[in-house]
């Protein structure tokens, strides 16, 4: 009889176990998951087999969509199409405007749009749907982050069905960047009313080469091919529909299993590899390196506006007591560049070419005879913040340690990013490290006028003759002679010593051999441009 | 029995209720808010101040608090600042997988410990003994996210049997749900020996013995299942902890469970998602504790609850 309730017993440990399988939803993943996978398999059988292109990220975006939110999913690149695109070469090329007029005097922008071009929903690309998206960006109400951006923007007006015309505030030629931003991705007119609360969840809408299939938030998102597309931009070799029927952007958080994956074929590119890998996949046969310099700056700041950093010659001291050098080779083994200016130099047009002369050299016995001249013989007291991540708290010993060199003793205080967003925007920090990541001049605007001051511009930099400076050059008429002003203002930034730059990274793709015809882009990676996928 | 039960799961409401207020009072002091992950870096304090107003993260904190409590009676949990959508849904695309890798460790950890921990106890002081006592010990040594990494290492990257990264296939849960059973087994298998130790020494044992009990019988029928209360107890905590112990392992393994959705929404400062995850945590440590007591009654009918 006992022996009868033991198994009593045990009968009830395998009911919970088999009870989990009748959950809710329990197998539906599993199962969704392997009804997908035949249909793929039973698609393969009748035709060719299908290309699929998996791509890895580190995380997952929380919205899919350009409207509301500032964290786009690079899925989002190939679901709409932009009035303006960027080619390989960073020039600014048709997109869905064919062509465009500027008047004169820089205020009035006149686009005309590609005729034929279809949305995923099967209705016909018009300048209405241009008009939507920009209005609903611009409304107050959307709660959209890109609006800032778009200030210059009065009005967007319908000449016709292909024409639209934006009436500008000022002249800004820098709109040529923001229309050909993620964010500027065109959507179908009222597709908030038409699609509800699944816009940007379960459905979106754009006249982009891929369509999406699904999105599983935090794990992945499928796009697939859009047949249709025949609309490519004129510098791509292929401008019709992409070759490669399906991207997957799977999201593995461990950078080690991301390698993994990597290395097995499970993913087939990965964007974004950190500097500890490169040499073991510059060493794998299966795998090509793509190493170009990033759009993006490392650099020290400071609290502008609070002793001792009020004094200029405290901030040239800072600069000079930094060995970038071996900053690169101790937190990026190496891989990156050093900074002189406050662009990256990859901005061909904005950067200036002779920041690397007019910057400050490492010269510690300089630095500490600048601070005692300010004042500091004895040296200083302060803390350096930065974020937790271990490139940011290798970066803070470092800098740590060669400030120590000169007299500056620093507290280190490590913040997770939400806090540390928190911190700068209250305006606590005294010295702090930042990493931008912006393929444009007007990163400066954002960081360093006196009306984005207390945030984003963390530095605290109020200063006449750099908002003078900025406003000439950010609203020139033309391109060329905002660029020619942007470089007026990094020479003063320099000479100023703002902040303290150190480090361009590189930016660093590792391309699977599967992978056919990949071709580097420096910002935006275009898949449907040729690239292929040889299937096993 | 069933009164009992009963009355235990409306006990539960006090503790989710003062649970819920604690992790607002957290978020609400803490630094950080979700707006700057909508914003982005670049934000003016304009577009800044736009944003928090439209998800009411301007009010005060009592105003804020009841309008969570407000959803929850509801019963939808509230939506999701950052993603738009109601926690609930989100919950339960999240929960299944997590309760499968649990389950299937919880699983490992039984067929690995009872029978360890008893051939250990019979075969007290022999070379079975010591090996499986070494075996618990380096178990209770290894970290699970660490036996995790080298599991995926061996049989998903080298011997590729498994997926490195989640799948959506149950191929995905085999080695985290090892990883936790491995751990879990090597303690819970000292706490059977100890506890069958214990009761091979008692009276009744003997007693069954003497009166020509075939010796299986003796130790499977009357001497494990009295020396089950203890392992039963530990089980009971251990099985709460699973939806909130998975998190390390969710990461390593790629699989979008519920304890990396709540990790990511602490650090996203997405409060209605911390707190629905929060209450789906509670309630299953506080469940798994109830049933872990109502075994007790089945495994020693002693036990009575009136």
């Amino acid at each position: 009889m006992k022996i009868q309730k033991f198994r009593r017993f045990i009968v009830i440990i395998l009911t919970i176990f088999l009870l989990s399988s009748f959950l809710p939803g329990c197998s539906t993943g599993g199962v969704s998951e392997t009804s997908e996978d035949s249909d793929a398999s039973g698609a393969s059988g009748t035709k060719s087999p299908e290309k699929v292109l998996i791509i890895g990220y580190d995380q997952d975006a929380e919205i899919m969509d350009t409207i509301k939110t500032a964290w786009y999913s690079d899925a989002l690149i190939y679901i709409h199409d932009r009035l303006i695109t960027r080619d390989y070469e960073f020039g600014y090329k048709p997109g869905l405007a064919e062509r465009w007029d500027i008047s004169d005097d820089g205020l009035k922008w006149t686009f005309y749009l590609r005729k034929g071009v279809k949305f995923h929903d099967g209705k016909d690309f018009k300048a209405e749907d241009v008009k939507w998206t920009f209005d609903t960006i611009k409304d107050p109400n959307t709660g959209s982050p890109f609006r800032g951006d778009l200030e210059a923007i009065k009005e967007v007006k319908v000449i016709d069905d292909y024409t639209i015309e934006m009436v500008l505030n000022y002249p800004f030629p820098n709109l040529l960047y923001n229309l050909s931003a993620t964010a500027s991705g065109i959507h179908p007119a009222n597709a908030y009313e038409k699609y509800g609360d699944d816009y940007g969840k379960k459905i979106v809408i754009g006249t982009g080469p891929y369509k999406l299939e699904e999105w599983i938030p935090g794990d992945k998102t499928v796009l697939v091919k859009n047949e249709q597309y025949n609309w490519g931009p004129e510098w791509m070799s292929n401008r019709g529909p992409a070759l490669i029927d399906k991207i997957v952007l799977k999201v593995i958080p461990d950078e080690n299993s991301r390698m993994m994956e990597l290395e097995v074929g499970g993913i087939h590119l990965l964007r974004n590899v950190p500097e500890t890998y490169v040499e073991k996949l510059e060493n794998n046969p299966d795998i090509t390196l793509y190493k170009e310099p990033a759009t993006k700056l490392g650099y020290l700041a400071y609290a502008t506006d609070k002793e001792p950093f009020t004094d200029v010659r405290v901030r040239r001291a800072i600069n000079h007591a930094l060995n970038r050098e071996e900053i690169i080779q101790f937190v990026l083994r190496g891989i990156g560049e050093v900074a002189y200016g406050y662009l990256p130099p990859a901005l061909k047009d904005e950067y200036l070419e002779e920041s690397k002369e007019l910057a400050y050299e490492y010269n510690p016995e300089k630095a500490r005879q600048l601070l005692a001249e300010a004042g500091y013989p004895d040296g200083l007291e302060l803390t350096l913040s930065a974020d937790n991540s271990s490139k940011s708290s290798k970066l803070a010993e470092i800098i740590q340690n060669q400030l120590k060199e000169v007299g500056i003793e620093t507290k280190i205080q490590l913040y997770d990013s939400a806090s540390y967003a928190d911190m700068l925007r209250e305006g606590k920090q005294e010295l702090f490290i930042r990493e931008y990541s912006w393929s444009n001049a007007d990163i400066i605007d954002w960081f360093l006028l006196s009306s984005r001051f207390p945030y984003p511009n963390h530095s605290r930099w109020v200063d006449e003759k750099t908002d003078e400076l900025i406003m000439y050059a950010a609203q020139r008429p033309t391109w060329e002679e905002r660029a020619e002003a942007y470089k007026e203002v990094q020479r003063y930034l320099i000479d100023q010593a703002v902040w303290a730059p150190i480090y361009i990274p590189m930016q660093m793709i590792a391309v699977r051999k599967e992978v056919k015809n990949f071709k580097y882009h420096p910002w935006m990676l275009q898949y449907n441009d040729g690239f292929d996928i040889e299937v096993k | 029995m069933l009164k009992y039960a009963v009355k235990r799961i409306v006990l539960m409401i006090p503790v989710i209720v003062i649970m819920t207020m604690f992790v607002f009072l957290i978020f609400y002091f803490a630094p950080g808010d979700p707006v700057s992950r909508i914003a982005g870096p670049n934000a003016t304090p304009e577009v800044y101040e736009s944003i928090k107003r439209k998800y009411g993260l301007d009010q005060p904190f009592i105003v804020q608090y009841l309008r969570f409590v407000k959803s929850v009676i509801e019963g939808d949990l509230g939506v999701s600042i950052l993603q738009g959508r109601p926690v609930i849904e989100m919950i339960k695309e999240r929960l299944p997988v997590t309760l499968q890798i649990g389950l299937m460790g919880f699983l490992i950890t039984f067929v690995i410990a009872i029978p360890a921990g008893v051939i250990a106890a019979v075969k007290k002081n022999t070379v079975v003994d010591y090996l499986c006592m070494l075996g618990s010990l380096l178990g209770m040594a290894i970290p699970t996210f660490w036996l995790g990494m080298l599991l995926l290492y061996v049989f998903a990257y080298k011997l590729r049997w498994f997926p490195i990264s989640g799948d959506g296939t149950i191929k995905q849960i085999i080695l985290p749900g090892f990883a936790i059973g491995l751990t879990n087994a090597a303690i819970t298998a000292r706490m059977v020996r100890s506890s069958m130790l214990e009761v091979l020494k008692q009276d009744y044992v003997r007693t069954a013995r003497s009166k020509g009990l075939k010796e299986k019988t003796v130790i499977y029928s009357h001497a494990l299942r009295n020396a089950l209360i203890p392992i039963i107890t530990l089980m009971g905590l251990k099985l709460g902890w699973i939806i909130g112990g998975s998190v390390a392992l969710e990461i390593i393994f790629s699989i979008p469970g519920i304890g990396r959705l709540m990790v990511d929404s602490i650090l996203a400062r997405d409060y209605p998602v911390v707190q629905g995850s929060m209450i789906v945590l509670t309630s299953s440590i506080i469940l798994a504790n109830i049933l872990a007591d109502i075994l007790y009654t089945v495994v020693d009918p002693r036990i009575r609850y009136n």
